[in-house]
């Protein structure tokens, strides 16, 4: 394909974009929730589906409360919960949850797998305390989308004291790593093939695969001293930008010879213009290297915040989709476009009408997180059932709800919540600091992690269970006061009652006739001791069943 | 069997559950064979599959040391040559049992590789891929469980004796994690359950039971996928015994040679006898800056026998013509001898070895030059290397896995197999 037939492609498709999307929200327009289950409803009766119906009380109680603040609820809580006979207890829970101390620290860990996954590779990536704690601040004070974007793009501050800086020194010196995954993450473009040939079957070319890369060449590392974050002392790091350098470009690389010299190529920003840029370097002399010890200074020019204000602006064709399509894929499981980071021609959105809207919407509530979060929460078609028999069969009609894995922190979360060792913890905060406390974490993170195959679905693996079968989930069965285990054994109700505490402190649902009856008679047993070892049994089989490992 | 296409997409997933399933209240499965309805299929399968040992010389052992000796030459070094089993051939005098398996080897003294450092060594020669800050490559042991592995195996696809490397099954997810054992032969954390039999079998029929009240109303796949995974971690607890070596050691301490090395060899054979498809050994201390002759002179017959009684034994047993047994470390040495007698990091021209499943016995491919600076025929890349390894083994160099809609082939694009030194 020549270069001015690509150039009339793109037209095309940024006409048919600018078509398609409707004009942008005004006061009267139904909320965005009604749109998506009129959206997703149309595609129902288009292909004759049948949808599970809405989800029970108890589902959607431990659903919504691991999808905002990443643990189960109490068992107060889902008695409560299951208790109230108010007709909108499921708005003002999605309120309180959206308004929860951990709504901050869930939505960054969830983001954070985003921006760097798990065991991350690169430089300084196992260090980023400073950038976790920023990223929990701005989801907790709900900071927009575009501007955390603009934060992490323009590389301000360092590492340590800011720390969204830490998002492009992971890629420092790698140009072409850093527009792979910009590109990526911000953009839901795959580029990385561009890296060595024309992309086979999209339009972008290598020339766009090095424009973008030349936004990043010019980077370099500045450390500036340490200091403390979170008890750990940091490296201070500052991402300066040289007012010189190019990425060179050698053609394609089953072309290129050993020892040959690319040319300098210019930022280009994705299947648009070139950057336009002052011409510094006929009178100026560039330094070559800045040197450590202090904050670097800003450069005369500087290519990165060009990129960072296209990347965000509301006029950018990828970006409002791209995070549209992430949010999305966060709580329904699943993209409209899926893989959700491959939007492109020949991968198109199961709803096109529905994508487009929610962009649209986002842009006119100026990237609205939250905003989003509450509308796709409060929507029927998140507050499906996930029961049924056609399972996975027909995913992308979103007719019923996902099952998805629960992550390794919300799992670790949510069984210090389920044994109530959380309040155990809480009364001698000396003994149990930090996060993680009765387990250990690494392994946990290291083990049920990423749990997918690399495509994004479900693996179980055998670490995995070994830990369940053979770890340490006995040290949050403490007989301690205010324990799971302390509540039961002291309790005088009939075993029947006490089946009922276990099932909703750690399934937040009630237990139906067969279960009660076997867990009663599993756990009625004579003798305090015999009785303990029976309740721990009991709860560690519902800590590492089915039902717990998922959120469905 | 074609060995692109894993054994579990022949048999059906509902059949290998019900051979889990069934099994699930007390009674396990020894190994894998026992899914197959006859003993016959078992064995046919047994025989015929594919496997691959790694030997692993931690640090990066001395071509000069080994196979690729420089006699005569300033930088040459103080050690003999000595005649093998093949006219030809010669190497090293710290190798005297190895140098009479040379019918059996491949030696490769033409690798030119990319990355001169540990970490980024032992990076790429466990991957085929250079470190990248966006993507998790996997090991090739990982690509070689998910291509040869049994999904109802009570043993894990993927073992790691006293390894290096930390890439794991990367992208490929945790089904493929390495089963990460210790130098002295212990098992992982959490390997073994402290609970007394009869505890752990009434606590697995209440949570037999929670699973299928489960499984009435929701029926994922991913439910399927946890149960199975747990019944696999119940079954490699009465596979355990595979990994003690202790009832055999007094027969084969001879051959083998009374070292950790040694013995992680015969676990090796073992675990591969088992229908285990990739086992890793590691031996370290070869990054010989300083003392490199003392330290080879220490290091390579305690190897060397290891090495050259697992070739014995897999021979013996008739195992050697599916079994590849891989030896390299991460680097080459430098031909130039330092100052403190050492030898620095090298990767222009350095050596390393195959023997089994594939290649050819007897043989040596490519050749450096005088002082071994440089290449002078058959250049093996690290590419070209890990081509050539899947191909023996039967698996085609261009698969490609994907980490998210990404192609990842599993010999970088470009990789060519060496042919000549196959069968």
């Amino acid at each position: 394909m020549d270069h001015s037939h690509r150039a009339l492609t793109w037209l095309a498709l940024l006409a048919a974009f600018i078509t398609v999307l409707p004009p942008l929200a005004r006061a009267g327009d139904p909320p965005l929730r009604n749109v998506i289950d009129t959206e997703i409803a149309k595609v129902w009766s288009r292909e004759k589906i049948q949808s599970a119906g809405p989800c029970d009380d108890a589902t959607f109680l431990r659903r919504v409360s691991l999808d905002l603040c990443g643990l189960i609820p109490t068992h107060d809580e889902a008695k409560a919960f299951l208790d109230d006979s108010a007709t909108d207890k499921r708005a003002k829970l999605i309120e309180r949850l959206l308004d929860h101390a951990r709504y901050g620290v869930h939505q960054s860990d969830e983001w954070d797998m985003v921006f760097f996954g798990r065991k991350p590779p690169g430089y300084e990536a196992p260090h980023r305390e400073g950038f976790k704690r920023w990223l929990r601040d701005s989801f907790a004070q709900n900071t927009h989308f575009d501007q955390l974007a603009r934060a992490m793009l323009k590389a301000e501050g360092n590492t340590a004291e800011q720390g969204a800086a830490m998002y492009l020194v992971q890629y420092d010196r790698h140009p072409d790593d850093a527009a792979i995954a910009v590109s990526q993450t911000f953009l839901g473009v795959q580029l990385q093939c561009a890296h060595c040939h024309d992309h086979p079957y999209e339009p972008w070319t290598q020339r766009d695969f090095y424009g973008m890369a030349a936004f990043f060449a010019r980077l370099q590392m500045v450390k500036a001293g340490k200091t403390k974050v979170d008890d750990k002392e940091l490296e201070k790091i500052y991402l300066a930008e040289l007012n010189t350098g190019d990425v060179k470009f050698t053609g394609s690389a089953k072309d290129a010879k050993p020892g040959q010299k690319g040319e300098p190529v210019k930022p280009k920003f994705l299947l648009a213009s070139d950057l336009e840029e002052p011409d510094l370097t006929a009178e100026f002399k560039d330094e070559k290297r800045i040197p450590d010890g202090s904050p670097p200074p800003a450069p005369k020019f500087s290519r990165k915040d060009k990129l960072a204000e296209w990347v965000t602006s509301p006029q950018n064709p990828y970006f409002a989709r791209a995070v549209a399509n992430r949010l999305w894929a966060q709580f329904m499981g699943r993209g409209l476009v899926h893989p959700i980071d491959n939007m492109s021609a020949s991968n198109k959105p199961s709803h096109p009408e529905l994508l487009d809207a929610i962009a649209q919407e986002l842009i006119a509530h100026q990237f609205d997180v939250k905003w989003l979060i509450r509308e796709l929460v409060s929507s029927q078609t998140y507050q499906l059932a996930s029961t049924g028999e056609v399972a996975d069969a027909k995913p992308q009609w979103f007719e019923r709800a996902r099952t998805r894995p629960l992550s390794a922190e919300e799992l670790l979360e949510s069984w210090r919540v389920a044994t109530n060792f959380e309040v155990v913890a809480r009364r001698k905060p000396e003994e149990h600091k930090g996060r993680f406390y009765g387990v250990t974490f690494d392994y946990i993170r290291n083990y049920f992690g990423e749990p997918n195959n690399g495509v994004g679905d479900f693996q179980g693996g055998l670490h995995e269970h070994l830990y369940l079968n053979n770890g340490e989930l006995g040290r949050l069965m403490t007989s301690e006061k205010d324990g799971l285990i302390d509540q039961l054994l002291t309790s005088t109700e009939p075993w029947e009652s006490r089946v009922e505490r276990i099932y909703l402190a750690v399934l937040s649902r009630l237990p139906n006739a067969a279960e009660r009856a076997k867990f009663a008679d599993y756990c009625d047993v004579q003798g305090k001791d015999s009785q303990q070892t029976r309740l721990q049994e009991a709860i560690w089989v519902l800590m590492t069943c089915s039902e717990f490992r998922f959120n469905h | 069997m074609n060995p692109d296409c894993p054994l579990e997409e022949h048999v059906s997933r509902r059949a290998l559950l019900k051979g889990v399933l069934a099994t699930s209240s007390g009674a396990t499965v020894a190994n894998w064979g026992g899914l197959f309805a006859s003993p016959a299929r078992a064995e046919e399968v047994k025989q015929n599959q594919k496997r691959c040992i790694l030997l692993w010389m931690n640090g990066g052992a001395s071509q000069f040391e080994t196979f690729d000796m420089k006699i005569g030459r300033p930088n040459g070094g103080p050690f003999r040559p000595i005649s093998t089993n093949v006219a030809s051939t010669q190497v090293c005098e710290l190798l005297p049992k190895i140098s009479q398996q040379m019918d059996k080897l491949t030696v490769i003294r033409s690798m030119h590789t990319s990355q001169i450092d540990h970490p980024q060594g032992i990076h790429l020669m466990h991957t085929a891929y250079s470190e990248a800050a966006n993507i998790r490559f996997p090991e090739f042991g990982a690509v070689i469980a998910k291509s040869l592995g049994h999904v109802g195996s009570s043993l894990p696809n993927f073992i790691k004796i006293g390894s290096n490397g930390d890439s794991g099954s990367g992208f490929l997810g945790p089904k493929y994690q390495p089963f990460t054992m210790s130098h002295d032969g212990r098992l992982p954390t959490f390997a073994q359950s402290s609970l007394a039999p009869g505890i752990e079998s009434r606590r697995n029929e209440l949570r037999q039971f929670v699973e299928d009240q489960y499984a009435v109303k929701h029926h994922v796949e991913t439910a399927k996928m946890h149960r199975e995974a747990y019944e696999r971690a119940r079954r490699l607890q009465s596979a355990l015994k595979t990994f003690k070596i202790d009832d055999e050691w007094a027969k084969y301490e001879s051959l083998y040679g009374d070292s950790f090395f040694g013995r992680n060899c015969l676990l090796a054979r073992q675990l591969v006898e088992a229908g285990v498809p990739f086992v890793e050994i590691g031996h370290s201390g070869y990054d010989t800056h300083a003392d490199n002759f003392t330290g080879h002179k220490g290091l390579l017959p305690p190897m060397d026998q290891g090495w050259a009684g697992l070739l014995t034994d897999l021979h013996e047993r008739g195992l050697l013509a599916n079994t590849l047994v891989v030896w390299m470390g991460e680097i080459g040495r430098t031909p130039q001898i330092n100052n403190r007698a050492g030898r620095d990091h090298y990767v222009r021209a350095w050596s390393t070895a195959l023997a089994g499943g594939g290649v050819k016995g007897g043989y040596v491919h490519g050749a450096t030059d005088q002082d071994g600076r440089d290449v002078t025929s058959g250049e093996v890349k690290e590419g070209d290397f890990f081509a050539t390894i899947y191909q023996a083994l039967g698996i085609n160099p261009s698969t490609e896995h994907f980490a998210g809609s990404r192609p990842v082939p599993i010999a970088p694009f470009g990789s060519k197999v060496v042919r000549d030194l196959l069968v």
